[in-house]
């Protein structure tokens, strides 16, 4: 009897066991790819895994290292974390790369879905493990050396748009942009190891890294996957700024012509197209950065209209409440001349100012009789243009929006071109000691760029393009020095080199001085100090042989 | 290779830990004599408490004596058979899944990987066969008296101190034929993985470029994570560059019309290099004022001091021993410099540096050897007996600059603003080199003395305590001894935060380290209860061995012999143990009913 009743339990269990594994196989199995590429859905958990991307769904995706180091722990996955970080941390400080290489690994292994982990190390190899070596070779390696680590990082975390932006803004900014970018950019091109069978053409770190960027922007747009706690109007800015960086690079390396035109020119039109995206504000709305001026006029218009409707010499009065009714210190401040006004006064305007404005809503509230419910309703629509203008103003600002447009507009221009390609062969002339063709073109270059600012007048207000022009003309100067000549006078760049004295605070080697400095009598004492040579005017050092 | 604490030459270590040995072995066989006559005399009366003690070290005296080697032997063989019973094979079989799968989790993109595949390797055998000696020594005993199974030997004529001993030999026995089995297995493995070929990428092989003699230029396959450059002489012999710590030597072979590249395995991937040290690194300060140190360029890690290019700044090493007889071919020089630049300098060149001979007692010196630094890499090169001084004219190496074997050599940086970096191991004559394999076996006899001192614990606490207790009490040693500097460092008192009490109030109240308790009552016997703990810290971790002395890991793996004088420092400490474990165990065996 208890035997029968031992085996009666027996199979109770077998079949509570079978039950069990049901909802157990509804809630968990995981996904499959099957032999001809189908792929199977999975359980409910590998579902929510897949839509929300939180690990490896599917069974074929699984790494067994890192499951197996995950297992080894015994629960103790965060103690084991805690320790290699630790351990990474005095890696690095006792400069054993080798065994800090090996750690970062491990940690990720362990970690797999942690998608910060991944973004730091990565950083902390290509930025700061990089610097530690003196050749720039083992810096190349140790940056791709980051890129790689990131790359695996993505192919545990699907189109995770952070990560990807991680790898494409290290391809291209790392890269591009650091001391070393020239010898960077070179490796970069002769990495077959990094590119496989992309063609040498094609292997530029902006556009590469472009690449990247653009696919995760692809995730965005189409998948609407969350860039997480990424910036839209950053993130959708850097595919277009490699575009420019890139057209920037060419130059800067002696490609001009038809090849740099294209290059602005598919810059501009990218510049366009990042301008009219929709992008969300913090009001849960939209906006385009295009579209600045469109608010401001729809601004201008309704306030015209309700100027119209309301009676003639209603804002003054309105005004003249405000000024009645402001403290009587207050009132004396502003009645003050603004010269006459003390610091104290000057700090108290701008609480007067904003005590004294207007809003739209409070200038239409004053409006009675059948105009009113049309002017409130026109000084919704000031306010709420105003509001949008303000936004786009401040995220323009963000990215730099007005000088970048501008440059976008100017760069493809072919008198531009010319100025940048005159002035790029003069200085390599000069480093060549061709001192006379140097500076015929330079005299060339000079004239056009004087032409490219005059219908351009902010460039000379953009300081990195003052500063790029004034470390040719510290050149010219030289050379001028070389051939027993002084630079001609009035020279046509003067507004060049006085907004570069503006910005740095010092003169380019042998240029004459400002206006106001020449007449500063301690410029006139023989000990006054010489100024420094502007950075990085210091002229290239020409081979002896004079006249080419 | 960083070396931060150097050993010591055996015979002037051998003296002080004998005394060290001595004088501790007396102490506490006082202190075990006081306790244990203080518990006598509590049970039999002073007299009769005295009687006690008396016999029993006249017992011991007697056992100690009558030892025979051969029951000794055959408990060996006991503990042996044992080992077998319960399944010590097991830890074989998982060291063996682990190389398997060992190239799942190693970085395959290492820029050393001789390096990080020596120290796993060495790594996982000595975790494995540390955790199996504790779980053998720990339960043996326990079981055997919980089972009964015990009677079955001390009802021969056996000693105590002979079932300690034969259970630890027995068991060290053991576990040397598992490590012999995984130092063999591990070797095979690192070098059949890391053994490999290139080919020659044909197309990319190009005259050289300032080069009239027919030399060629190319570059390999890539084949585990990297390629190499080819430089082809004309007579179609060559080499590769180094890359990832080897090189590989190419032959063209010219065979009718065909032409084919013959790359051989790697060359120097594993090393053995038995460095010559200084003596003695001095620093000058850019004013050329002596100094013990250079500057420090803001690094956390202060094992490296720098010196100023351009300027009287200088690092000077000190060597001994010198003689034409020792290095006949000249000084083969291995050095590491570490380089700091304040600017950037020209990107495309190294920083320069210069070296100079110069003899201690004339002052004479070299012309300054110029090189341009490898920063972060082992440059090797070899320094002729014929030089010239800076006047230009003919000296040579032996007799002009080395007096009384001894030589200074002075390193300067050239560039101004720039740094160079140095420790007193980064500069070292490459004296010969040592076999590989005789190394890697010594680095075994690192673990197995590492086994020897658990195996020891685990079977003296097992004399006295539980199974899983006795386990318990031989992690806490191990774990103790892999951190013996940082718990010696909070006994005291140099690792910032205070004692253990002080440190639990701090947690508990979410103060930093750095800040100073409230003076007050509180604070007092804070530091009065921390004061005990950290008298016991002390004692405790001046006796426990430390671990981290007995690893050779990063000797083996940064391709340094193992200096024999540091495996005898092993050796001689892992005996001591091993008589001190067995003198314990053997007095606390004696306590138990089952071995009177």
């Amino acid at each position: 009897m208890n035997q029968r009743k031992r085996f009666i339990r027996k199979i109770a269990y077998a079949c509570a066991i079978a039950a069990l594994l049901l909802p157990l196989s509804w809630l968990s199995a995981p996904a499959t790819r099957q032999a001809d590429g189908r792929q199977s859905d999975g359980g409910v958990l590998a579902q929510m895994r897949q839509e929300h991307h939180l690990s490896q769904a599917t069974l074929g995706e699984i790494d067994p290292a890192s499951e197996t180091i995950k297992l080894a722990t015994l629960g103790m996955r965060g103690v084991a974390a805690n320790v290699l970080w630790q351990k990474a941390h005095d890696f690095r400080k006792r400069e054993d790369w080798v065994s800090l290489s090996a750690t970062l690994e491990q940690i990720a292994k362990l970690q797999p879905n942690f998608v910060s982990v991944w973004v730091y190390q990565g950083w902390n190899l290509s930025y700061n493990i990089s610097v530690e070596f003196d050749d720039y070779h083992d810096r190349y390696y140790w940056v791709i050396r980051g890129v790689d680590f990131l790359k695996e990082g993505a192919t545990y975390n699907a189109k995770d748009p952070r990560l990807a932006s991680e790898i494409g803004n290290t391809i291209a900014q790392k890269i591009g942009r650091a001391d070393e970018h020239v010898q960077f950019r070179r490796l970069f091109r002769e990495d077959d190891d990094f590119h496989g069978a992309r063609p040498r053409a094609q292997r530029d770190n902006w556009l590469v890294g472009r690449e990247v960027l653009l696919e995760a922007q692809q995730w965005v747009d189409r998948e609407g996957i969350s860039i997480k706690g990424k910036s839209p109007l950053l993130f959708h800015s850097h595919p277009v700024m490699c575009l420019i960086n890139y057209a920037e690079a060419l130059e800067e390396e002696g490609t001009f012509g038809e090849v740099a035109k294209n290059a602005w020119q598919k810059a501009a039109d990218s510049w366009q197209q990042y301008a009219n995206r929709d992008l969300p504000t913090q009001d849960n709305t939209f906006m385009r950065l295009a579209d600045k001026e469109r608010f401001d006029q729809r601004s201008q218009e309704a306030q015209a209209e309700l100027a119209r409707l309301a009676p003639d010499g209603l804002r003054e009065k309105i005004f003249s409440e405000k000024l009645a009714a402001l403290p009587a210190e207050q009132r004396e401040t502003y009645e003050t001349a603004p010269a006459e006004r003390t610091p104290e006064q000057n700090a108290m305007m701008y609480g007067i100012d904003s005590a004294l404005e207007i809003s739209h809503l409070e200038f239409a509230d004053r409006i009675k009789g059948e105009n009113r419910s049309a002017a409130l309703k026109l000084a919704e629509e000031a306010m709420q243009a105003d509001h949008m203008a303000l936004t786009i103003d401040i995220d323009r600002g963000i990215v730099n929006y007005d000088y970048w447009n501008r440059r976008c507009q100017i760069e493809p221009q072919d008198a531009t071109l010319e100025a940048r390609k005159a002035i790029y062969d003069a200085d390599q002339a000069f480093t060549a000691a061709q001192l006379l063709k140097a500076r015929e073109l330079y005299e060339q270059g000079w004239t056009k760029w004087r032409e490219v600012i005059d219908a351009n007048d902010f460039l000379i207000k953009d300081a990195g393009h003052v500063e790029q022009l004034c470390y040719s003309i510290a050149n010219y100067i030289a050379l001028l020095h070389q051939l027993d000549e002084q630079l001609p006078q009035p020279f046509m760049l003067l507004d060049v080199l006085e907004a570069n004295e503006t910005f740095t605070g010092r003169a380019v080697p042998g240029a004459p001085r400002s206006q106001s400095e020449q007449a500063d009598p301690t410029q006139q004492l023989p000990n006054a100090p010489q100024p420094a040579p502007a950075e990085p005017p210091a002229p290239l050092e020409p081979a002896t042989d004079a006249a080419g | 290779m960083v070396l931060e604490e150097s050993p010591p030459p055996f015979d002037a270590w051998f003296g002080s830990a004998v005394l060290f040995f001595v004088q501790s072995a007396a102490l506490l066989g006082l202190l075990a004599l006081a306790i244990g006559y203080v518990v006598a005399a509590f049970r039999y009366g002073p007299l009769g408490g005295g009687d006690v003690v008396y016999r029993r070290l006249k017992t011991a005296l007697g056992d100690l004596f009558s030892m025979s080697p051969r029951r000794i032997l055959a408990l060996s063989w006991l503990a042996v058979q044992e080992s077998l019973r319960r399944r010590v094979l097991v830890g074989f079989a998982v060291f063996v899944l682990i190389l398997l799968f060992a190239g799942w989790f190693l970085d395959t993109q290492s820029t050393d990987p001789a390096s990080l595949y020596l120290s796993f390797v060495l790594t996982a055998t000595t975790y494995l066969v540390l955790l199996m000696a504790l779980f053998l020594s720990a339960f043996s005993l326990p079981t055997d008296i919980k089972n009964h199974t015990i009677y079955t030997i001390v009802t021969k004529p056996v000693r105590p101190g002979e079932i300690v001993l034969g259970r630890i030999l027995g068991f060290a026995a053991m576990g040397t034929v598992l490590l012999a089995l995984m130092g063999l297995i591990s070797y095979v493995f690192v070098i059949r993985v890391l053994n490999h070929t290139h080919d020659v990428e044909v197309a990319s092989l190009k005259a050289a470029p300032n080069d009239t003699s027919g030399a060629r230029v190319g570059r390999t396959a890539a084949n585990q994570n990297h390629r190499h450059t080819v430089t082809l002489q004309s007579d179609g012999t060559g080499s590769t560059d180094v890359v990832q710590g080897h090189w590989h030597e190419v032959d063209e072979v010219v065979d009718g019309d065909e032409t084919s590249y013959v790359v051989s395995p790697p060359r120097d991937l594993f090393n053995a290099r038995v460095p010559a040290y200084a003596t003695n690194l001095r620093f000058k300060d850019r004013t050329g004022k002596g100094s013990d140190k250079g500057i420090n360029v803001g690094n956390e890690w202060t094992y490296r001091s720098f010196i100023e290019g351009a300027t009287l700044a200088s690092a000077t090493w000190t060597f001994e021993d010198i003689t034409p007889e020792r290095f006949p071919d000249g000084l083969p020089i291995e050095m590491t410099v570490r380089v700091f630049r304040s600017h950037k300098g020209d990107i495309e060149k190294g920083i320069l540096g210069s070296l100079v001979l110069r003899n201690p007692r004339t002052g004479r010196t070299s012309a300054g050897i110029n090189f341009e630094a490898k920063d972060g890499y082992i440059d090797s090169r070899t320094i002729l007996p014929e030089l010239t001084d800076p006047s230009g004219n003919r000296i040579n190496l032996f007799d002009d600059l080395v007096d009384e074997g001894e030589l200074e050599l002075q390193l300067q940086c050239l560039d101004m603003e720039q740094y160079f970096g140095v420790a007193k191991p980064d500069l070292y004559l490459r004296a010969r080199d040592a076999s590989f394999a005789l190394n890697f076996v010594k680095s075994y006899v690192g673990i197995w003395v590492q086994m020897l001192l658990v195996t020891s614990f685990g079977v003296m606490f097992s004399t006295f305590l539980s199974g899983a207790v006795a386990m318990m009490a031989t992690l806490a040693a191990l774990v103790l001894g892999f951190f013996t500097q940082f718990i010696y460092g909070v006994a005291v008192g140099t690792v910032e935060g205070g004692g253990p009490v002080e440190a639990f109030v701090r947690l508990i109240t979410q103060r930093n380290v750095t800040t100073e308790l409230e003076p007050g009552l509180p604070r007092n016997v804070v530091q009065a209860l921390d004061n005990v703990f950290m008298f016991f810290m002390q004692s405790v971790t001046s006796l426990l061995p430390d671990f981290r002395h007995f690893s050779d890991v990063d000797y083996v793996a940064y391709g340094f012999d193992i200096p024999l004088n540091l495996l005898g420092m092993q050796i001689v400490s892992a005996l001591g143990y091993l008589i001190a474990m067995s003198a314990i165990g053997y007095f606390f065996l004696r306590t138990r009913e089952v071995a009177r």
